[in-house]
């Protein structure tokens, strides 16, 4: 059983999925714009540095879904499972990443 | 100098809010870039090239086969070569100049006839020829599509509207890292004398992906739903 990561569960929790925010706002894009920069990430860590190569990437999120973030629709699931992944390497950490998010989080809000 | 055209203009709504999600995406991205793993410009780069892909191409290519014996033939024979004529170079188009891992440059057409039904689907992970199809649906990288898709093909085609009959063989081409493929499926009725650019608007990405057949009355994709596992992969 993978373990949960606190920062992540309380995002997929907490979280607006785009779903919900298409509808409140009258949009009809099937994908977030964000979505193409998530693939992106994806792509040049399995590309340039294989940090964390596609196939392993992907049995992952397949895992981490199925066990943590089943009711969390795609892509979301998806930038859950990546956090998660890179968090358990270590290639970031929980602490890094949570301060990182609120600067970033901040910052996109900031009037 | 007339600026008249976008008075009138009506914008598109848009989403007026960061969601976590969004702030996470740009967060674990920076965290990246600060620990030296990519470059903003690697990133840009595969961005830009992302941003250009979609299933018009495909689309195309078998709009193209219809129309021309000759074509329809190259597909099959060097889908590389083909795929050159609706500008795309499975080669050479990619940032990395040379295909990736995730994109390798060995795509397959997958010829339908009458009596032989093609569909695709990737059983490890959710493999899908991005250069000339864009990025693969939310279901398609499903493990219950996955899963099931080669095991009761019939079934899960008919639970996306697709009624076969009982003498139609369907067969399902598995991708890997190595290999894409595109179905090419059959004319449909009622397209008598149609233009190579009306042939390709009803070939939607449903139809190359094998889960849906062309129509002449039909345009877009339907939105599908995600039906999660039961007995999900590897439990």
């Amino acid at each position: 059983m993978t373990k949960p990561i606190p920062l992540l569960e309380k995002i997929g929790k907490e979280g607006r999925v785009w779903g919900d925010l298409c509808e409140q706002y009258g949009v009809d894009n099937p994908d977030p714009p964000w979505r193409v920069f998530l693939e992106s990430t994806c792509e040049v860590l399995n590309e340039g540095s294989c940090v964390l190569p596609a196939l392993e990437r992907r049995d992952e999120e397949d895992e981490l879904v199925d066990e943590l973030y089943k009711h969390i629709p795609h892509p979301e699931r998806q930038v859950l499972a990546l956090a998660h992944s890179m968090i358990l390497r270590g290639i970031i950490t929980e602490k890094d990443l949570e301060k990182h998010l609120k600067t970033v989080t901040e910052r996109l809000n900031a009037a | 100098m007339s600026n008249s055209h976008d008075h009138d203009h009506k914008a598109a709504p848009m989403v007026d809010e960061v969601s976590d999600f969004e702030a996470l995406e740009v967060a674990v991205r920076e965290l990246c870039i600060e620990k030296g793993l990519f470059t903003q410009a690697d990133h840009n780069e595969w961005t830009e090239y992302m941003h250009t892909l979609g299933p018009t191409p495909a689309a195309r290519l078998v709009a193209k086969a219809w129309l021309d014996e000759d074509y329809k033939q190259l597909c099959i024979d060097d889908p590389v070569k083909a795929s050159l004529e609706v500008g795309i170079n499975w080669i050479t188009s990619m940032p990395s100049n040379f295909g990736t891992p995730s994109d390798y440059c060995n795509p397959r057409i997958l010829v339908d006839t009458p009596n032989l039904k093609h569909v695709v689907v990737c059983t490890l992970c959710s493999c899908y020829p991005r250069p000339i199809l864009g990025q693969s649906p939310e279901w398609y990288r499903t493990p219950n599509y996955r899963r099931r898709m080669v095991r009761w093909p019939r079934q899960v085609l008919s639970e996306f509207g697709l009624q076969l009959p009982e003498d139609v063989e369907i067969r399902v081409a598995d991708s890997n890292q190595k290999t894409r493929y595109v179905v090419m499926p059959v004319r449909p009725e009622g397209t008598d004398g149609w233009t190579e650019d009306q042939l390709s608007e009803i070939v939607t990405r449903d139809c190359l992906i094998g889960v849906a057949m062309p129509r002449a009355d039909r345009k877009a994709d339907d939105k599908r739903p995600v039906i999660p596992a039961i007995h999900p992969y590897g439990h």
